[in-house]
């Protein structure tokens, strides 16, 4: 008997432990979030005047000028120009992840090993590392000023982490693509018959994954968009006036609903088991 | 419905491991060939280089009458089963087993008589799906998706995908391993009926021996890369080429002692090493091991199986060559009894492998522990090997004819006969063996003797004669009566060992040169074009086509020109004539039917056939068509 109490004892300390610790965490996550929400909804714009965790006054306001508002601060055209950048290197970086995931995971060639390697160092530098020779580069083909530049660099640099994608291609059986092989189908018909619509979680994570990245990046677009109709929503949130706190708030906040969409979109791709049944293992 | 030829083929990784090893096979038209081994032995990577799947290092791989070394598999008309069926899991079974078709693209004319490569129409798709999964009767289950259905049922899918497709030949790799015990028997029939139904060819690769018994036509034995044996079920467990072949095939295994044997007149004494045992069996059950086993020092393995084993103690009373049986334990399977001893009954505990003993009896037999009983042996199911080769020391077809001469000047008293010796055998006066090759013993006029026995060995048949009291083989193509005829000697083949001296070889019949291989454009008047062409002592002889696509073949890049090969000819590929390879000839062999000159090329000697004299100085020109090339290095035979 005496042993079961201690027994209740401890899991009622482990409970109460565990739980302590995710709402110290929770609250550490959540306070921010939290707190810009409220700003956002504050009828007074400008930072100076905020007193205290929450607003003195509830309104509308600084979400309808965001929209109506746009003489000085064109939020609908930045939000336009990030949607435009983050679905173009979103779709072209992940085909080419998933191409040279594919590859590496499927053919074996010279200097296989070699590039893998390499190309996963390379993709551990920060984009901004590179920054200076980015811009002269961009400079000489004529790409500042362009959104094009910038899709240019994120879908190049995406494929740097294609190890991930790789990891999900090595546990399709190879036998299923020797099946197909023998069945009649070319190297690129395999990929588009057969792995494809096995890889579709994969597809769809890297989907979301490369669109997050030019959504919420900074430091490209601000290097290289001078021209303020071509902001990102990022850029141009960061050209606001200090008064304007509650409408950079609600920007913020705003700029969340593409991303909440995209991913309840998608999120009935993200399953496991796709490949269920295909091979014994 | 198709043959597959295999020649010297070899698949060589990188890092020099030989997977497989110069399998040489010719698979007729609807046989079901079973590839069977121990895994590691190869089968499958033959399989895969039949279906294309992994690249062939050197050899030539037929289906039908192409070279399909370097097609792709789609192009090969062939069909796979995979071990892990490897089914498409998004696709339903209708879609998994239409795949193939969707594929495929059937050359059809239009109007204008155009060729054009045309899609399969969808009914026609979908009307042969529906016949092979009648066969194999999945026709409820066409809508549903392959992680719905059961091991065996997916299996059928993944055979339905194969025969949908009406390939030439089919390719099952280890089909029936992942099902349970029931299943795979059910499973086992399955695939039979199917080769019957289909008549198409089939190569099947297993590892369980079971399998390979049942279901083959005929069985590939494999190991470590090389083939063991190939033949039918039935011969591969009767006449095992060596004790890995014994050992393999047959549950329980087959019961290998050691021993030595010693002749005594007309009976054979087998002396256990491991047992204080000692048995006679009649000399006439072992005419055709060679004479150098039965002087008591060479070990040998004497095999018999289980079945082959008797503790009846009716059978055991009317045989006379018994042994004394410890038995250790039993396990009762209900129809049988497998009873498990030694035949060391001195040392009880510590019983060796080599004297371990599995005897099959009837079922619910009672035998106790420690007891020991008496065994008859069958002898004329009895196995010998060499305890260092592991080769059978009793073929069905001998290598050597081991005769007793006497020879005297220029005649040699052979089993009571006299026979001049051709000038091109030189041996001194006195008595020896003559070791004289099955297959230099031919039909003439030469020797008197009596056919005893004929049998057919493999399409051949092996002769039996009696000479002066002595068996004689001889292969020969037809049938021969049993009665009086005559046999010749092929005096090139004969291996003379004097008691004295060391022994006299026979003529060498491959000759050997080192060479290298290269390519020269030209220009004539026809145009440019490529010659290859072998460099043997400096001197090119152009090589066929056929060859020298064979030698790309074996290599990437130009590394070909930068290796050393040996090129081999048999001595009657060669005509003299000018700008050969200059030679000198050594001296004339002359074996009474034949005349051979020996020629000195560099360092190396050519044995040349040469019906006419020959003057000093020859220049050799070699049959580039009937030519084989080893490359050294990785001991591959590349043509």
């Amino acid at each position: 008997m005496k042993k079961k109490g201690g027994l209740l004892v401890r899991k009622a300390v482990d409970a109460t432990l565990t739980y302590a610790i995710l709402i110290v965490v929770c609250a550490i996550f959540l306070f921010p979030i939290l707190w810009l929400v409220l700003a956002s909804f504050s009828k007074t714009g400008s930072i100076y005047s905020f007193k205290g965790f929450f607003p003195a006054q509830y309104s509308f306001d600084s979400f309808r000028k965001l929209f109506t508002d746009t003489d000085m601060y064109n939020y609908p055209k930045w939000f336009a120009n990030t949607l435009i950048v983050s679905l173009g290197s979103s779709v072209i970086g992940t085909a080419l992840t998933i191409l040279t995931a594919y590859c590496m995971s499927r053919f074996r060639f010279k200097s296989r090993k070699a590039i893998m390697k390499t190309t996963l160092v390379l993709g551990m530098f920060p984009s901004f590392m590179a920054m200076t020779a980015v811009y002269l580069l961009m400079t000489q083909f004529n790409m500042i000023n362009n959104h094009f530049g910038l899709i240019l660099i994120y879908s190049a640099g995406a494929p740097m982490g294609y190890l991930t994608q790789k990891g999900f291609f090595d546990t399709i059986s190879y036998s299923i693509d020797e099946a197909a092989r023998i069945d009649g189908a070319s190297n690129a018909q395999v990929f588009a018959r057969i792995t494809m619509p096995l890889a579709a979680p994969m597809i769809v994570y890297t989907l979301l994954s490369s669109f997050v990245w030019p959504w919420s990046d900074f430091i490209l677009p601000k290097l290289l968009l001078k021209n303020k109709e071509l902001y990102t929503v990022a850029v141009g949130l960061m050209s606001l006036d200090n008064t304007e706190f509650s409408r950079f708030a609600a920007g913020a906040v705003f700029i969340a609903v593409p991303i909440v969409i995209f991913y309840f979109g998608l999120s009935k791709f993200l399953i496991n088991g796709l490949s269920a049944g295909a091979v014994k293992q | 419905m198709a043959n597959i030829s295999m020649k010297h083929i070899y698949k060589v990784y990188p890092n020099g491991t030989k997977a497989v090893n110069d399998f040489n096979m010719k698979v007729d038209d609807k046989e079901f060939i079973v590839f069977v081994g121990p895994s590691g032995c190869g089968k499958s990577t033959m399989l895969r280089m039949i279906a294309g799947l992994e690249e062939i290092s050197a050899g030539e791989l037929k289906i039908g009458e192409t070279v399909v070394n370097n097609m792709d598999p789609k192009d090969r008309d062939i069909a796979m089963v995979f071990q892990n069926y490897a089914l498409y899991p998004h696709m339903t079974i209708h879609g998994n087993i239409a795949f193939g078709l969707q594929m495929r693209r059937i050359p059809q004319k239009d109007e204008r008589g155009r060729v054009h490569m045309r899609k399969l129409p969808k009914s026609e798709i979908d009307r042969r799906v529906r016949e092979a999964a009648e066969i194999l009767g999945i026709t409820d289950y066409l809508k549903k998706k392959p992680k719905e259905m059961s091991g065996g049922q997916r299996q059928r899918v993944a055979l339905g995908r194969a025969i949908v497709r009406e390939p030439k030949v089919m390719l099952l790799d280890e089909p029936l391993s992942n099902l349970d015990a029931k299943l795979r028997t059910q499973m086992r029939a399955e695939i039979v009926k199917l080769h019957n139904k289909l008549n198409t060819t089939f190569v099947y690769v297993t590892h369980d021996q079971v399998e390979a018994m049942t279901m083959g036509t005929r069985i590939v034995v494999m190991k470590d890369g090389f083939i063991q044996q190939i033949d039918t079920p039935r011969n591969v467990y009767r006449y095992p080429a060596n004790k890995f072949v014994a050992g393999f095939i047959g549950t329980p295994q087959m019961n290998f002692f050691e021993g030595t044997l010693m002749r005594d007149g007309n009976n054979v004494k087998i002396n256990f090493t491991q047992a204080q045992t000692e048995i006679n069996v009649p000399y006439a059950a072992m005419i055709k091991v060679m004479p150098q086993y039965l002087r008591g020092d060479k070990p040998v393995y004497v095999g018999f199986r289980a079945e082959d084993i008797s503790l009846d103690p009716e059978v055991v009373k009317k045989s006379n060559v018994n042994v004394r049986i410890r038995v250790s334990h039993t396990e009762e399977l209900g129809n049988e009894t497998l009873i498990y001893g030694s035949i060391n009954l001195a040392d009880e505990e510590n019983a060796d492998v080599p004297a371990n003993v599995i005897v099959k009896v009837a079922g619910f037999r009672e035998y106790k522990v420690g007891e020991t009983y008496d065994a008859a042996l069958d002898i004329r199911a009895m196995h010998l090997f060499d305890k260092e080769t592991e080769k059978s020391i009793l073929p069905r077809v001998p290598e050597y004819n081991y005769v007793p001469v006497t020879i005297e000047k220029n005649t040699l008293e052979f089993l009571g006969q006299k026979l001049p010796i051709p000038p091109a055998v030189r041996c001194p006066s006195g008595k020896g063996e003559m070791l004289l090759p099955v297959s230099g013993v031919m039909a003439g006029e030469d020797v008197k003797a009596n056919v005893i026995a004929c049998e057919e060995v493999a399409g051949q048949y092996l002769v039996t004669l009696e000479v002066g009291g002595h068996n004689l083989f001889m292969l020969s193509d037809s049938p021969v009566a049993e009665g009086k005829t005559g046999v010749r000697i092929d005096w090139k083949k004969v291996i003379l060992q004097p008691d004295n001296a060391d022994p006299i070889p026979g003529m060498p019949l491959t000759n050997k040169l080192t060479g290298t291989f290269a390519m020269d454009k030209v220009t004539d008047a026809q145009g440019k074009k490529t010659i290859y062409s072998a460099v043997l002592n400096g001197k090119k002889f152009s090589v066929p086509e056929d060859v020298a696509k064979k030698m790309f073949g074996a290599f990437s890049g130009r590394k070909v020109f930068n290796t050393v090969f040996d090129y081999e000819w048999t001595p009657y590929d060669f005509k003299v004539g000018r700008d050969g390879i200059p030679a000198r000839v050594v001296e004339t062999l002359d074996f009474g039917a034949e005349k051979f000159a020996v020629c000195e090329v560099g360092n190396a000697t050519l044995y040349v056939s040469a019906e006419e004299e020959l003057s000093n100085r020859v220049e050799l020109i070699p049959d580039m068509q009937k030519v084989s090339v080893i490359e050294k290095e990785r001991d591959i035979r590349i043509v």
